[in-house]
Order: structure tokens, then C-alpha cells, then sequence
């Protein structure tokens, strides 16, 4: 808990010093400086909130700001209305345009969606310019200038922006630590398993943007009330959206002090380079702020907060450690004996999950074909079968993945077909993935407790889910250590209670016995098995056969996308057809002799 | 003629093969037999210089392989047909044959090796004009295999050739592969799951389960013994 | 109504010739992206840095004493192609080789985003350090042939007219792309560089050195591009700045295109070209450009994968 009053107490303290600061300088110069860094601090956070967290770059933040802007300036100029009510209605409509460039463009991928974020300022740019609007100066106020926020003084701009700098950074560090900042991080990290965790994409993507947006509009609009004219380059230009991502990137991205690190140091960089050599080297700012992406793109492509966190903590670990005990690593996980197998058969009204002819093709490949088989409470089955025998993509039909193109599924005598991923979480369904993407830099219960959201209300709640979760697959005793210094195992584990803390009702493993030793990977079965006596249902797709035998209750065969048997490890493994389907017809035959 | 001695690679923790000793001698047909996951194409990618290894030694004819870098192995004579075919879509089945090529003997010896090549796959022939990404399954392992062919190599490495096909085709490959090795005497190394059949015809197999060299011997020694089963099915 | 062909016809006959050059800059970026995929915020400013190239060659270097006033800026434009070719060699060994092409292949998806910003701070020193180098008086590449045009006609009381430097640029622009389609399919470096570009994993196995093949398809793109942008400076003057102006062209052509074909990126350039022009027929000058925005979003939107793509699909 110390912990987290930290944060704000040194914003509390940065914001004492850079007042202090500011009102010592009378150079109006100066001080239009230190009120622009400000602003460009703020501007670099909003970008952050979007594309920090979430990892879609955007490259036309300058939208949202230059409608900030604008809106000030002509709703100044034509309505007559005072910046103080402006710049809230700025955020609003800023908010609004998040959202109406958000819905379609998140649909694109990758590549389009940084172009047509790069294109639709540039519209807006030639839209306004066409309006006639090639210069907009705010009118002076003389007879009662503070109700237009004409100061006089400079340095209550700087005050003012200082205010909203410390709003945005409160605001940023309630969404970074609530489900909303935690969300938007699993996003980033991996798409397909967040949804598979239950989290509705779209809808988090979308605050992330509207967000975005309403704070850009903000402080866009105070900008204009600070330099009095607006030109569509100066709020809509490439060179506007390319300085909030600079300050973001260059400060650190994803975290709330990079963009203030970043703009702290480039802006005053870049305006005196400006002042001093602007005359002789004019664009010198560009160029400065051209090899600063250069150089930390390639030198600390997470900004400059990250990798001084980094280089930090390794000194650290290499002292010698101040810790009471250490822990050890076979101490890790709490064994408890390895439980007998079941050897009685199922009872048929314990059907959980019940597939009925499920197929998908690819065009002419038959990838799965009319698989049709019974999972049962409790049950452990393991579904194997040579390579490319349909394993993988049954999965991903069973967890939404895929769509099917026919047959039944059924959870619980409900009809689940063709459900979206995070509906099929929220009925039951959960999974773990091969490849794992963990937030290498947070503790095992900041990654866990995302899998929690789909079955919590509250952040309490979501926290509590976590850890029984945690407790269950035994990492309780290093819950805080952070995922970047697990073993594999431990690793493993770390996404088994992530699938775990949504209170699934059947656990899809993918491959989660891989990469593991002999005495780890019995390690991860005994837990699997304590797992099923607690009211828990697996499907595991595995690799290693000698884990397996000794795991499943029973193996569902697959060989080119159709089912070949279904059984008893015992039998199944001395089945002919399985064996044929393994190692080829003409080893059978020769058997024969 | 390649000889690997005490390979392992690995992912940073996770070590993918351990100690591998694997000798194919010139003019031998060896074949690397094993369930999925036991690092069969690891092995292959290693030689081919895809991934590095992080312990043991591979020499071809002398030649320490892990001093030479990726693009050079070929030109030593060592085609790699690789899992998944991995044809080039959008080139022509003549311009892939081509691309095989490259290397100093296959440009030397192009006029003569691409007349065998169509004589043993006169699929290709027919088809050179066409785009190598709208060809069949078993017409793109051809290719691969034709491709490999084509840089006129010391040593054939094939990963995989029979996965995606369905069997009657995967058994038309094999077929001309034994027609291709009876008449040049090429040293061929196998990767298959498909135990038997890749045994039918080989000298010498090594059978490798979780990183390692479990069992080897020559096909009446392994055909007879269940622990290849074992390593397959799991008991 | 004679009036009315004649407006519309004349608009397309310029949007074919300004067509013609978008096209040849669109294939550059094509190549680039193509073959390595990565996506050259840069672009423009390279070709900014190719009509400065050409302005120079031109009027420094000699090239106008020697060849006139007629030859001579073609001569310089053809000049500034390798040198801007060098250039872009060495800027990807430098630095993009850093972020892309097999030193990322393991990252996945982390290699793109290194790219996207590389090369937007690349453009962004590009862009001013071009306004400390060349200052910010526009700068033109002067020739006769632009004042002159060639009629065709009358037809029917209508008449065609055909700028003669507007004229020769489209001509050099076909020529151009007619020597890169065949370099490309025909000849040894072009198949290797289109393979690396469908699997580079197969093309190392095949002895070809991937990296390599980087350098050259964006030395190549680089010093397409830069042909184009001389030909564009016949016509406009041209600034620091000016490569901003094309970008939103260039990629609105090769998306257009289909992200991957050479071809279809000159059709793509073309297309863009045509629209730009004939929407003078119903818009006012200024929002011309955002005619183009509007279709580059559409197209994004309706149709990403283009409509001159390639045949088949890559792996």
C-alpha cells in the first residue's frame, strides 16, 4: 500500500517544484515555454492512453487536438463563448470524434489502421483549409478578460496547465490501475487471449480512444487560448501528431511519466535550439526531434523511463539481495501426491460438454470433420492425434476462435454454436495458449487478475478471484514476483491460474505440459489432476505422450480432421488403427509377422 | 559426409534438443524418425542455420557449419527441402526450379539437371508456366523436392514430405524418391513421422524423442523393437 | 456540351500524363513494401531529396551547360535515380535493417512498429534538415517543354492539349516501368529479390542471402521514386516540405493497388492520379486533395486488399 501513495505524492512534489519554478520566471519567452511543455505533456499522455496501453499506434492524434482548437477559437469568435466553458465542451467533442473514428478504423489491421489514423487529420487539415479558415485569431478581451482566460500575467497559463497536467496524470493512473488499464494491457499483449479471457475488445478499445480523444480536444483547446491564433497546420499538421507520439515514445511508453520525462526534456530542447539557431537553422526542431525517435527506436525502443527502470533493477538484482529468506525455486510450488486415476466410467447424466458433428473446412481442406464426442464432469481428455489431424483448430472451435461450419456444441445442455471467444468465457469455456505473452514486467497477480474480470464486478472482487486462483495451482509463495524472472513452469502455471481466476467450468490446455522437464512436467499433472477433484473439467491437447498416459482419463483420437477413436489410454495406445495413423500402414503390417 | 556431434538448441530456457550424435555417411539414405515435439525439424533448421545452436559441433566434408552463415550452406551442396513445402507462390513452377539454381553447382549443371528433374517429375514439366501457389499439395512437394534437386546438391535434407498429403500421394512421393536415389546415388536425410515407410528404404534410422537420440540402428533392428511405439503412443 | 467533353476530356488526358508519374513514385514505395514489407514513412522526403538531387545535377553539376535546357533536366532526373539508390542503400544498412528484414523475423509484430516510427523520424530530419540544407524558397526544374504543348485535334471543333513536358514525363515514366517489370521478372537479381519477398525463410535455404535483397529492393524503391519526383519538379515547384504532400498520394496508390504488386502499384498511382484530376470537373481546387483522402479511406475501408493484386496468395 506505501507503495501506491508514492506516485502521487512525487506528481504532488513535481508539480510544487515546476510552480516554483515557473513563477521565478518573468521572461514571457520562458514562460511560454513552460506552459507549452505542459501542454505537450499533456497532449503525449492522451496519446499514451490509446496507443501506449493498447499498442495501435495512432499516427493522427492531431484530429482530436486540432478540433480542441478550433472549437475554442470559433466558438469564441462566432459565439462568444468563454474558454472556461469551451474547453470542457472541446473534450467532449474530442471524446465524440474518438469514438467515430474508432468504430470503423478499429476494424482495420495492423498497417491500415496507422494509415487511415495518419489520414484523417490531414482531411480535416485541407477540409479547413478550403473552409477559409487559413488563420483564426482569438479576439482580445479587454473589458473582462479573465472570463475569457485572457491573463495578463503569463505565468497563470503555466498555473492553469499545470492543473490539467496533474488531472490528466490522477486520471491516467485510475485507468492504469483499474480493470481499464489492465484490459487495454492485455490487449496489447495479445488480442486473440484477452478475448479468450473474456474481455470485450472492441468495447475497451473504444473508451481507450473516446478517452483519448476528449483529453486531446482539452488541451488542444487551451493551446489555442495560450497562442491566440490557430492555422490549420500548426493544430492539424503531421508534425503535431508526430510530436505527441515522440514525447510519449522518447519518455517511456505505457506509463504515465513518460510523456512528462519526454516532453520535459525535448520541448525546452527543441524551442531554445529554435530561438537560439531558428534563424540560421530553421526546422532545427524537427531535426532534433527526427533523431530523438531515431535514437530511442533503436537504443530503448520502450522510452527512456523503461530502460532506466531496467538497467535500475539490474544493479539491484546483482547486489547482494536484501530479502529475509530466499525462496527456492523447488519450493515454489506446494506438492501434494499425485492422485489415482479414476478407472470407473463416467456417468452419462455427468455430460458438461457435448459436441455433436462439428466440422470446418478451408476452402478444400477438411480441417475437422462431423467430430462428434461427450466431455464429463470431472473428466480429463486428451485429444491427440498425428500432425495436422485437426487438434488445434477443434480448439479454437471450441473456444471461438473459428467459426463452424456446422454441427452442435452444447455446455450444460445450452446451445453455445458459434459463440464470439469472450461470450464463450463468460459460459465457461477457458484456455490456455502455447505460445505464452505475459506482462513481463508486472507480478503474477497483476497477470492473473485480468483472467478475473469476465466473473467480477469490482476490482476487490476481480483481486480475490486471482488469488484463490493463484493459490489453487500452488504460486501463492511469489504471487508479487514479476513474470520477466519466472521459470517455464512457474510460467505455466502463472497461465493456468489466469484461465483459473474467471471460475471456468471446462479448461481447454493447449499444450501446456511443453518446454518442460520430466519431474516439472509431473509437477503441472499433479496440479491438473487436484484441479478436476475440485469441480473442474479439462481438455488437453499435449505433445509429450508419457505425461499424458499417466494424466487423462481418456484419449479422443483424431486423424485428418476426423475422430478414429475414443477410449482408455491402456487401449487406445495398442489400437491398431492408432498405431496405422502414427507410424503407417506397413508398420502394422509388419507387426503382423 | 555430415556428422553432428552433441547438438543442443534450445528457445533461451526451454532446450528443444539435447546431445544430438547424428553420422550420415555419403551415399547412405538415413532416416529421422519421432513423435511431434521431439525436435526433428529443430535439428534441420539448425543445419540449415535458421537457428543456432547453443552446444556441439556439425561438420559437412569438413566444413564447420556453424562458422559459415545461412546463405553460404547451400553452395556447399546441401539442399533443404523444408517442412511445409514452402514453395514461392508467386513464381512460377519454372522460376522456383529456378530459384533452386542459385547455387555455383546448380547454375553449372543447370541445362543437364533440369532434363532429369522433368524426367522424374514430369509433373512439373507440364506445369512450368503455372503459378507454383495454385498447385495441389502433392504437385508442391514435388517442386520443393525438384527445387531442392536443382542446386545440384551432395546431401538432399527433407523435412516432413508426406505431412498435409493424404497417403496415396504421400506414397507417390516416396516412390519417386527411390527412383531418384537408385539413380544417382544421392545421400539423402529423412525426417517423417511416418515411421515405416521412411525406414522401408533407408540404411540407417535414428529415432529422437524430447530433444534426444533415443534408439537408432538399421530398419530390421528398430522394425522389431517397441520401444518405437513406446515413443510415439507413450506406453 | 462540346464544352463539356472538351473540359472532361482535357481533365483526362491530364490525369492519365500526372497519372503516369504518380504511378512510377507509387511503384517505388510498392517495391519497398513489397518485397520487404515495411512501411517507409519516408518516402516522400526521399523523393523530396531526389527532385533537390536532379535541381542540382542540373544546375551545379554541369548537366544543363552541357545538355540544354531541353535534354538536360531529363538527363539530370535519370542521374538522380542511383544516386538517390545509394542513397537508400545506405540508409537501410544503417538503420530500417536494424528494425526489419531477418534480424526481426522472431519478434512478431514488434519489428513493424520499430519500422513505422523509424522511418517517421528519419522523415522528420529528412524533411527540416532539407529546409537548413536547401532553404525554403521554392525551387523548380525549368524547361521550355513546359510551356509548350502539342495539340490534338480538332476533332469535331474539340481540341486536346498536351503539355510537351508533361508529355515526355509520362513517356519516361512508361519507359521506366516498362525496364523495372522487366528487371523484375526477367532477370536473375529481380526473381531472387521476388522470392525473398514471397518466403524468405525457402529463399535462405535456396542460398539466397535475404538481407541483401532487402538493401536492394530499397535502394531500387528509392531510386524510383526519386525519377518520379524529378519528373513532378518539371512541372511544380517544389520545397523542404513537399514530400508531405505526396505521401497521403503514394500510399492511397499502392493500398489502391494491392500492398504487394509492383504493377498494381502503377495502376494504383495511376488511378489517383485520374481521380485527382477529373474531380477539378465538380470540386474547387483545395479539397482536390481530400477527394483523394476520401478514397484512400474508402478503399481501406471496402477493399484493403486492392483491385490490381497479385494472383495468388503469399505465404
Amino acid at each position: 500500500m506505501s507503495l501506491l501513495r508514492r506516485p502521487i505524492v512525487s506528481i504532488l512534489i513535481f508539480a510544487v517544484i515546476y510552480a516554483a519554478v515557473s513563477l521565478s520566471i518573468t521572461n514571457s519567452y520562458y514562460q511560454l515555454i513552460m506552459t507549452l511543455v505542459l501542454v505537450w505533456a499533456v497532449f503525449g499522455l492522451s496519446w499514451n492512453l490509446l496507443s501506449g496501453y493498447t499498442g495501435l499506434i495512432s499516427f493522427g492524434h492531431a484530429a482530436f487536438f486540432g478540433i480542441g482548437a478550433y472549437t475554442t477559437a470559433l466558438g469564441q469568435i462566432y459565439f462568444d463563448l468563454s474558454p472556461w466553458l469551451l474547453i470542457p465542451i472541446a473534450a467532449m467533442l474530442g471524446g465524440v470524434a474518438g469514438l467515430l473514428v474508432g468504430f470503423p478504423t478499429f476494424r482495420l489491421q495492423g498497417h491500415y489502421f496507422a494509415l487511415a489514423m495518419l489520414a484523417y487529420p490531414l482531411a480535416i487539415l485541407y477540409v479547413f483549409e478550403w473552409l477559409g479558415f487559413q488563420e483564426v485569431t482569438l479576439p482580445i478581451k479587454r473589458d473582462n478578460p479573465i472570463a475569457y482566460m485572457q491573463f495578463s500575467d503569463p505565468r497563470l497559463y503555466t498555473l492553469l496547465a499545470l492543473v490539467m497536467l496533474i488531472g490528466t496524470i490522477l486520471l491516467t493512473r485510475a485507468v492504469e490501475r483499474s480493470r481499464f488499464g489492465m484490459a487495454l494491457l492485455a490487449i496489447k499483449q495479445n488480442q486473440a487471449a484477452a478475448e479468450a479471457a473474456g474481455i470485450d475488445t472492441l468495447a475497451w478499445k473504444l473508451r481507450a480512444i473516446s478517452l483519448s480523444g476528449a483529453i486531446a480536444g482539452a488541451i488542444g483547446a487551451f493551446y489555442a487560448v495560450v497562442l491566440l491564433v490557430v492555422t490549420p497546420q500548426s493544430v492539424f499538421g503531421m508534425l503535431v501528431s508526430a510530436q505527441a507520439l515522440t514525447v510519449a515514445m522518447f519518455g517511456g511508453v505505457g506509463t504515465v511519466w513518460g510523456p512528462v520525462i519526454g516532453s520535459v526534456i525535448l520541448i525546452p530542447l527543441a524551442e531554445t535550439l529554435n530561438a537560439e539557431a531558428g534563424t540560421r537553422f530553421p526546422g532545427i526542431q524537427g531535426v532534433i526531434f527526427g533523431i530523438a525517435i531515431v535514437c530511442v527506436i533503436l537504443l530503448a525502443p520502450e522510452g527512456l523511463y523503461w530502460k532506466v527502470r531496467d538497467l535500475w533493477r539490474r544493479r539491484q538484482l546483482s547486489q547482494p539481495s536484501s530479502e529475509p529468506e530466499d525462496v527456492p525455486a523447488t519450493a515454489t510450488v506446494t506438492l501434494l501426491p499425485v492422485p489415482m486415476r479414476r478407472d470407473q466410467p463416467f456417468a452419462q447424466e455427468d455430460v458438461i460438454l457435448e459436441v455433436r458433428n462439428l466440422s470446418r473446412s478451408f476452402g478444400g481442406l477438411k480441417a475437422v470433420q462431423n467430430v462428434s464426442f461427450k466431455l464429463h464432469r470431472n473428466e480429463i481428455l486428451g485429444i491427440i492425434g498425428p500432425n495436422g489431424a485437426g487438434k488445434t483448430t477443434l480448439f479454437n472451435l471450441l473456444n471461438g476462435f473459428l467459426r463452424p461450419d456446422g454441427g452442435e456444441v452444447l455446455l450444460e445442455g445450452r446451445d453455445v454454436f458459434a459463440r464470439k471467444p469472450h461470450e464463450l468465457c463468460e459460459a465457461g469455456v477457458a484456455r490456455t495458449f502455447q505460445i505464452m505473452r505475459p506482462f513481463q514486467r508486472m507480478s503474477i497477480s497483476d497477470n492473473v487478475v485480468v483472467g478475473a474480470y469476465v466473473r467480477s464486478r469490482t476490482d476487490t472482487e476481480a483481486r480475490s478471484l486471482a488469488a484463490d486462483a493463484i493459490a489453487r495451482v500452488g504460486l501463492s509463495s511469489i504471487a508479487d514476483r514479476i513474470a520477466g524472472e519466472l521459470s517455464t513452469k512457474e510460467l505455466r502455471l502463472m497461465e493456468l491460474a489466469r484461465a483459473l481466476a474467471g471460475q471456468p467450468k471446462i479448461l481447454l490446455l493447449d499444450e501446456t505440459l511443453a518446454g518442460l522437464g520430466h519431474d516439472e512436467a509431473d509437477e503441472v499433472v499433479a496440479v491438473i489432476q487436484r484441479l478436476t477433484r475440485d469441480n473442474m473439467t479439462v481438455a488437453i491437447i499435449e505433445h509429450t505422450m508419457q505425461a499424458m498416459v499417466r494424466l487423462v482419463d481418456n484419449f479422443l483420437v483424431l486423424d485428418h480432421g476426423a475422430v478414429l477413436v475414443e477410449g482408455k489410454p491402456e487401449t487406445v495406445t495398442r489400437d491398431t488403427r492408432v498405431i496405422e495413423a502414427y507410424l503407417g500402414k506397413k508398420w502394422v503390417a509388419h507387426a503382423a509377422h | 559426409m555430415l556428422h553432428i556431434e552433441g547438438l543442443s538448441t534450445g528457445y533461451s530456457a526451454r532446450p528443444v534438443l539435447s546431445g544430438v550424435s547424428i553420422h550420415v555417411e555419403a551415399g547412405q539414405f538415413v532416416a529421422i524418425v519421432g513423435p511431434n515435439g521431439a525436435g526433428k525439424t529443430t535439428l534441420f533448421k539448425t543445419i540449415s542455420g535458421i537457428l543456432k545452436p547453443s552446444k556441439g559441433t556439425i561438420t559437412f566434408e569438413g566444413h564447420d557449419l556453424l562458422s559459415t552463415p545461412p546463405s553460404r550452406r547451400p553452395h556447399l551442396g546441401i539442399a533443404h527441402v523444408p517442412e511445409g513445402r514452402q514453395v514461392f507462390p508467386s513464381l512460377t513452377v519454372m522460376e522456383n526450379l529456378e530459384m533452386g539454381a542459385m547455387t555455383e553447382a546448380g547454375r553449372r549443371d543447370w541445362k543437364d539437371n533440369i532434363e532429369r528433374i522433368f524426367e522424374w517429375l514430369p509433373v512439373l514439366a507440364e506445369r512450368r508456366a503455372q503459378f507454383a501457389g495454385t498447385l495441389s499439395g502433392g504437385q508442391q512437394q514435388m517442386l520443393a523436392i525438384g527445387r531442392g534437386l536443382a542446386s545440384s546438391p551432395k546431401l538432399l535434407m527433407l523435412d516432413e514430405p508426406s505431412m498435409g498429403l493424404a497417403p496415396t500421394t504421400a506414397d507417390l512421393i516416396f516412390d519417386r524418391l527411390i527412383e531418384i536415389r537408385r539413380q544417382t546415388k544421392l545421400t539423402i536425410l529423412l525426417v517423417e513421422q511416418r515411421v515405416a515407410e521412411a525406414l522401408e528404404s533407408a540404411d540407417h534410422g535414428y529415432v529422437l524423442e524430447a530433444g534426444r537420440v533415443a534408439l537408432e540402428g538399421d530398419k530390421q533392428t528398430l522394425r522389431a523393437d517397441d520401444r518405437v511405439r513406446r515413443a510415439y503412443l507413450g506406453m | 456540351m462540346s464544352q463539356f467533353i472538351e473540359s472532361f476530356l482535357q481533365a483526362m488526358t491530364a490525369g492519365l500524363l500526372i497519372g503516369a508519374v504518380y504511378g512510377l513514385m507509387c511503384v517505388g514505395l510498392g517495391l519497398i513494401f513489397g518485397v520487404m514489407r515495411v512501411i517507409n514513412f519516408a518516402h516522400g522526403d526521399f523523393m523530396m531529396l531526389g527532385m533537390y538531387a536532379a535541381f542540382y545535377l542540373f544546375t551545379l553539376v554541369g548537366v544543363q551547360a552541357f545538355f540544354g535546357n531541353t535534354i538536360g533536366p531529363f538527363i539530370s532526373i535519370l542521374l538522380a535515380g542511383p544516386v538517390l539508390a545509394v542513397f537508400g542503400y545506405a540508409i537501410h544498412a544503417l538503420l530500417i535493417s536494424r528494425v526489419s528484414g531477418t534480424r526481426t523475423a522472431a519478434l512478431e509484430g514488434e519489428g513493424h512498429y520499430a519500422q513505422l516510427i523509424l522511418t517517421l523520424g528519419i522523415a522528420l530530419i529528412l524533411q527540416n534538415g532539407g529546409l537548413i540544407v536547401f532553404g525554403s524558397v521554392l525551387a523548380s526544374i525549368r524547361t521550355p517543354l513546359s510551356s509548350s504543348a502539342w495539340e490534338l485535334g480538332p476533332f469535331f471543333d474539340i481540341s486536346i492539349f498536351v503539355n510537351k513536358a508533361r508529355g515526355i514525363d509520362a513517356v519516361v515514366s512508361f519507359v521506366t516501368m516498362i525496364l523495372l517489370t522487366l528487371l523484375i521478372t526477367r532477370s536473375r537479381i529481380g526473381k531472387s529479390l521476388r522470392a525473398a519477398a514471397d518466403n524468405p525463410t525457402a529463399a535462405t535455404y535456396m542460398g539466397i542471402d535475404v538481407d541483401r535483397a532487402h538493401r536492394i529492393a530499397f535502394a531500387l524503391g528509392t531510386g524510383i521514386t526519386a525519377i518520379a519526383g524529378g519528373l513532378l519538379a518539371t512541372n511544380y515547384p517544389f520545397h523542404p516540405f513537399v514530400g508531405l504532400d505526396y505521401v497521403i498520394v503514394m500510399y492511397a496508390g499502392v493500398v489502391l493497388g494491392g500492398m504487394g504488386s509492383i504493377i498494381g502499384a502503377f495502376w494504383g498511382g495511376m488511378t489517383i492520379g485520374l481521380v485527382q484530376q477529373m474531380s477539378t470537373i465538380v470540386l474547387p481546387t483545395q479539397l482536390q486533395n481530400a477527394a483523394i483522402f476520401v478514397v484512400f479511406l474508402l478503399i481501406i475501408f471496402f477493399r484493403p486488399q486492392g483491385f490490381f493484386g497479385r494472383m495468388v496468395e503469399r505465404t
